[in-house]
């Protein structure tokens, strides 16, 4: 330690600061400064926040240095990148990520599938409008035991769903959401998709859960369900390639299928009798746009007329929900798992495909097919099979895995692919994850082969809640996700 | 009649040594004269005569006088002259000498003395030795004729005088008989017939003889039979011929080698034969014509540098190294600054000779001419040629190859994405071995069947249990397959000698579906009620029992049981779904039956199988069948039942058996550790042969969905995958290179991956080990 003091005691860098946040821009003049060369994230982000630049109290920075995060001294950095200390640095400062702490677990008799929560800034919250009322956050779960269950943001159970005999799944459910305040729909591997009245506990004190609708259309498991609120529509993805997209109410819906209705062949099997009787409806459009099983659809976020499918025949496909059809078709390398939409702020739409060779592209799904594939994220050692953007900016979402872990990334930190990475379908940009935060029930063990009793199979990430994610085992686990919060 | 003339002959002989004791005075003449008298007398009685001194004249005096004087004028040329005249004179000295007197008793008293006393031209006495006489048969050489002691001047001078010169002795050499004077004396000898100037001894009367006699002795010279009649060479007499006489000489019957061919002269012909066809033996030549011939070879001349190139020079020639130019250093007037000091002079003889950097030391000199002389000139040229003489210039010729030239141009396994790498799922539950996994054609379902007698169905990816049954309490399941198609939902489960066949419906199955399926396992027992399946002979068990297996199981989803004879350990699904082959290795000659589910029916193929069948497939594209015993993979076709191939994997004891989705190809997995893979066009033997495993290998697989991959599981816990590309082109071999080892499953009881499936679309796999799991690889 000594010696870099003799040799240079008062080593100085020069540096240049930009950003790209509008409300954080430093006037002119001050941009360039000379600092310590022994300088570290915390004593610049002090000196960003001092009075003499930009005055804002107590923002932690980040800074990117060449599309990578400052982690070390600056004096560090640049011997590591064999740049002498005479080199001028830009440096962007983005407001700093902070990890993901564990903040609760909520216990399952079962594998949770699938997690979504309603808060003010959650979709369906934004959707209930005046309805939804502050400090009203649940959290949905599913459960592959065939129930779903709500929670209060202290993590307990205020209403679980009727089991099969009363008119609730008869198996796993795969995907659940928010509709709104008051409604919720649910899938899963009988192959139907049901709409639910959740109803608040009121005076009497017990929140209820009803089921009011059965849509039947798919022939096999259903992996995936998204939801519009104001359209009331349901989009879901099937093992048996289809993509179908439903209505959630009654009298917009056409009849089903009887065929595929569970007791259209009583002949020898035991019946299921349920004691209630929910109408039992059809699809609004039943696409059989992949020959794979299709493992996630979505809506556009800012068109709901427009949706995103992938199947595991490796192809992206965007679908004309008004008229059912394919507009655009785009082919990847891999089987596809799970999908994401990130809004940019231009307008259009980034759309992140979690894949079985374990790593996250990025996709233009409206660009030439040259340019589709932005960037790749590697890191997963397992198929990626549930993706969540950051609900407060568009360059952040978090992945979770087969692997166990969830992983955040930030979209801004890239650097450009080696050639090995490009041989394996990585296109374009490659980043590494900022966090990784691990199963809260795993800490402490040995890292599971194959993520066996960790793998997560839902994420969901909420302004207010934070990121939340389900698993093997039985948990949904509750991390902080307010990593850019302004306070 | 003999004695007399030995008497005679004594009486001569005293005579004669008489005569030897007589003086020098005609001594040369008279001896020849006596001698010649001595012959004639010994002429005759040859044999009698045993004195040692007359012998060697008897062979002489044999010859015709003519003869002896030719012999005599041949051996000398002067004495021959005297023995002329002596011929002459002995004829008629011969009655003269011999009563004659001789004068020796005068000189008695010096008989013993050799020489005789004279005086000579001063008065003094002078010894005259004798003339020393040597005998015929003396070894001295030196005792020559008279010799002519005029020197050398010509004999012309002598022309006028009778004799031609003086011997030693000053005796004049008399000049000898011309040959008209001889010729002149033979003239006037008047030879009478029949003389030959020998006297009878008998009669003393001249020898006369007879022409019959001369021709007797001419006859006798010249070593022919004397008696002229006689004929040596007289035409043979037949005694013995080849004909058939009347009357034989012998009664014997005719030894077999009259009339049977010899065989050792047919040896001896062949043998000529033999020489005659190789050209040992040539037809006979004249030797002119030979010797030409043999000129005319010699003639052909081969130009043996007709094609030589001027060569490099010798590459194997090192020039010796090149003595460094001099230096300032060696000047004889060097810069100051390369003159040493004091110190490092000293230095340089302090130090060993051996160890010094420099031989020299520089010096300064005025001029060129105050030079010294190098003072180890010698002894550095010396060294140097010995330099030269030791050191080993020769070039070595290393062999320069780099090693990883000599490896096969494989692609890189990162060129050959994608294949299975890391294990992606986990499938516990099983209680015991995995015995048998399998993926429903539409890569969903998984299918497990395991020691504990549980089939379960898992959902691929997430590996959540969906389905399960238990079979059977005591027995394994062997084996798992799905029917591969996609109208209906129907896995095949082996327990024991019981193949169920049921629907795993889960939750997942739309009602359709699984009505479809079980519609397919009841179509066959119309068929049973019918009658119509074929009667087996009485008493004797049929080869398949088509049954429902019991209401606990139909209510699980298991639909048929079919019981054959042994226990079934492999299950093959035909591509279209209606038949399937089962495998009872146990079970002799009932080890392989097909079964028709669309009627129930079990059929035994086969009255006779070559060794113990271990497992069967069916080709993808035709009507064939292949059954692997623990050898051989016999290919039959099934619709004209005949057997079409047999292929030899080379296997000791084959355990599995796949086949390519071409239909071309097939890999065997063995027992013996190896993995071969055929070419069904190109051979029966195995196109490739591979060792990558230290245990056996239990499954071998390829995938079916169009991805040139294929994987075997062995005990050594590990999977092996392969890319395995089949080339369109069917003269193009396929490629094979080992991609990826998997390593995961643990090794239970010496037994590791027991069974392994592919993903019918992406390059997954599914294997089945003895750890109680299955493992998804991706």
């Amino acid at each position: 330690m000594d010696e870099p003091m003799n040799d240079a005691p008062g080593a100085q860098v020069k540096v240049t600061f930009t950003t790209n946040e509008v409300d954080l821009q430093l006037p002119e003049e001050k941009r360039q400064l000379l600092v310590p060369a022994d300088i570290r994230r915390y004593g610049l982000s002090r000196i960003l926040n001092s009075d003499l630049m930009l005055d804002s109290g107590s923002i932690p920075f980040d800074f990117l240095v060449n599309g990578s995060f400052l982690r070390s001294s600056l004096e560090d950095y640049l011997n590591s990148e064999g740049l002498s200390l005479e080199t001028n640095l830009t440096l962007q400062y983005v407001r700093s990520l902070i990890p993901p702490v564990f903040e609760a677990s909520f216990e399952h008799d079962d594998w949770v599938s699938s997690v979504d929560v309603l808060t003010s800034t959650s979709p369906a919250g934004r959707w209930s409008g005046d309805s939804f009322s502050r400090g009203q956050e649940r959290v949905l779960s599913a459960s592959y035991d065939g129930l779903l269950r709500i929670w209060n943001a202290s993590g307990e159970v205020l209403v679980t769903s009727p089991s099969a005999s009363h008119g609730g799944h008869s198996a796993s459910i795969k995907a659940a959401k928010f509709i709104s305040s008051t409604q919720l729909a649910s899938t899963g591997m009988d192959r139907s998709v049901r709409v639910w009245k959740y109803t608040e506990p009121g005076a009497s004190g017990q929140a209820e859960l009803k089921p009011t609708l059965e849509l039947y259309g798919h022939r096999a498991s259903v992996d995936s369900l998204e939801v519009h609120g104001p359209s009331k529509r349901i989009l879901t993805a099937s093992a048996d390639g289809s993509v179908a997209l439903w209505s959630t109410s009654k009298s917009s819906s056409p009849e089903a299928d009887a065929s595929l209705l569970p007791n259209a062949h009583t002949s020898k099997r035991r019946k299921i009798t349920s004691s209630i009787t929910t109408p039992q409806r059809g699809p609004l459009f039943l696409m059989q746009v992949h020959n794979a099983p299709a493992t996630a659809a979505i809506f556009d976020p800012r068109d709901h007329t427009v949706g995103y499918s992938i199947s595991q025949d490796h192809t992206v496909k965007t679908l004309d929900l008004t008229t059912g059809t394919v507009v655009a078709n785009l082919t990847l390398s891999h089987s596809l798992l799970s999908l994401c939409a990130i809004p940019r702020s231009n307008g259009t739409t980034l759309l992140a495909v979690g894949t079985s060779a374990r790593h996250i592209t990025i996709v233009d799904p409206h660009a030439s097919a040259a340019t589709t594939s932005v960037m790749t994220l590697r890191g997963h050692t397992n198929k990626v099979v549930a993706l969540a953007a950051n609900p407060e900016n568009e360059y952040s979402l978090v992945s979770g895995s087969h692997d166990g872990t969830c992983r955040i990334w930030d979209l801004r930190s890239v650097r450009p692919a080696s050639g090995g990475e490009m041989t394996e379908g990585g296109m374009g940009n490659v980043s590494e994850p900022v966090y990784v935060f691990e199963r809260e029930s795993r800490q402490g063990k040995k890292k599971a082969v194959a993520g066996e009793g960790a793998k997560v199979f839902g994420v969901v990430w909420d302004k207010e809640l934070g990121i939340l994610s389900g698993g093997e085992d039985k948990k949904v686990q509750v991390n902080r996700g307010r990593d850019v919060v302004r306070e | 009649m003999k004695s007399k003339p030995v008497e005679k002959k004594r009486k001569a002989r005293d005579e004669e040594s008489d005569s030897e004791s007589d003086d020098e005075l005609g001594n040369g003449l008279f001896d020849g004269v006596l001698e010649a008298s001595e012959d004639e007398e010994d002429y005759i009685p040859s044999d009698e005569i045993d004195d040692g001194d007359s012998e060697s004249e008897v062979s002489d005096g044999s010859e015709d006088a003519e003869e002896e004087d030719e012999d005599a004028l041949l051996s000398d040329e002067i004495p021959s002259d005297d023995d002329m005249g002596k011929l002459s004179k002995g004829a008629e000295e011969l009655e003269i000498t011999e009563p004659g007197v001789d004068p020796k008793p005068k000189h008695q008293e010096e008989e013993d003395r050799n020489y005789k006393v004279v005086k000579d031209a001063n008065g003094g006495e002078r010894y005259v030795y004798d003339e020393i006489d040597p005998v015929y048969d003396s070894d001295d050489s030196d005792a020559q004729g008279p010799v002519n002691t005029i020197g050398d001047i010509p004999l012309t001078f002598y022309d006028s005088y009778p004799h031609i010169g003086y011997d030693i002795n000053g005796k004049k050499i008399m000049r000898p008989a011309t040959g008209d004077a001889l010729q002149s004396l033979l003239d006037t000898i008047e030879v009478p017939k029949g003389w030959t100037g020998l006297t009878d001894v008998n009669t003393g009367n001249p020898l006369n003889l007879t022409q019959e006699e001369l021709e007797l002795v001419r006859r006798v010279q010249h070593g022919l039979v004397p008696d002229e009649g006689y004929d040596p060479y007289p035409d043979t007499v037949e005694w013995f011929t080849s004909k058939q006489e009347t009357m034989p000489l012998s009664a014997a019957p005719e030894p077999k080698r009259r009339f049977l061919p010899s065989k050792n002269e047919a040896k001896q012909v062949m043998k000529l034969v033999r020489a005659i066809r190789e050209g040992r033996i040539l037809p006979y030549k004249p030797p002119e014509e030979r010797e030409r011939e043999e000129e005319e070879k010699e003639e052909v001349q081969f130009d043996l540098w007709q094609d030589e190139e001027p060569a490099a020079p010798n590459p194997m020639h090192i020039p010796a190294p090149k003595l460094p130019p001099p230096g300032y250093e060696m000047s004889y007037n060097p810069p100051e600054e390369y003159l040493p000091t004091k110190e490092e002079r000293e230095e340089w003889e302090k130090t060993d000779p051996e160890d010094r950097e420099k031989e020299f030391l520089p010096q300064k000199f005025n001029s060129l001419r105050k030079v010294p002389a190098w003072g180890t000139l010698v002894k550095e040229r010396f060294e140097r040629c010995m330099d030269l003489y030791l050191a080993p210039r020769v070039r070595k010729n290393r062999l320069n190859i780099d090693p990883n030239s000599l490896l096969p141009k494989l692609p890189s396994p990162a060129e050959l994405k994608p294949f299975p790498t890391v294990v992606q799922t986990i499938f516990r539950g099983h209680e015991g071995t995995v015995r048998s996994v399998a993926i429903d054609p539409t890569g969903v379902a998984l299918a497990t069947g395991g020691s504990d007698g549980t089939v379960r169905v898992w959902e691929l990816l997430t590996g959540r249990q969906v389905w399960s049954v238990k079979l059977s309490s005591e027995d394994p399941v062997y084996t798992v397959r799905w029917r591969p198609t996609k109208d209906a939902f129907i896995l095949a489960a082996s327990a024991g000698e019981d193949v169920f066949l049921m629907v795993p419906t889960h939750s997942s199955v739309t009602p359709t579906l699984d009505q479809a399926s079980r519609d397919v396992l009841a179509a066959g027992f119309g068929y049973a009620t019918n009658g119509q399946q074929p009667a087996t002979a009485p008493g004797k068990e049929p080869a398949g029992k088509w049954a429902r297996p019991g209401t606990k199981l139909e209510d699980a989803g298991v639909l048929v049981r079919v019981t054959v004879r042994s226990a079934v350990k492999v299950i093959t699904w035909h591509r279209r779904g209606d038949h399937f082959a089962t495998v009872s290795p146990e079970g002799q000659r009932s080890s392989v039956a097909i079964h028709t589910l669309s009627k129930h029916l079990t059929q035994i193929p086969f009255r006779k199988l070559h060794g113990l069948a271990q497992t069967v497939v069916f080709h993808p594209l035709k009507p064939l069948f292949f059954v692997a015993t623990m050898r051989t993979v016999r290919c039959y076709d099934l619709q004209k039942v005949e057997l079409v191939k047999i292929v030899q994997p080379g296997a000791k004891w084959i355990s599995s058996l796949d086949i390519h989705s071409g239909g071309d190809h097939l890999i065997v997995g063995s027992y013996d550790r190896r993995l071969l893979w055929h070419d069904l066009d190109l051979s029966n033997r195995p196109h490739k042969t591979m060792r990558f495993h230290p245990k056996a290998i239990r499954a071998v697989r390829y995938h079916k969905g169009g991805l040139p991959l294929f994987a075997d599981a062995s005990d050594d816990g590990t999977l092996q995958i392969f890319y395995g590309k089949v080339p369109n082109d069917q003269l193009e071999s396929p490629t094979i290179v080992p991609v990826k080892q998997l390593k995961g499953h643990k090794v239970v009881n010496q037994v590791g991956v027991v069974d392994i499936d592919w993903h019918p679309r992406e390059p997954w796999c599914v294997s089945a080990g003895a750890d109680g799991t299955a493992r998804l690889w991706m």
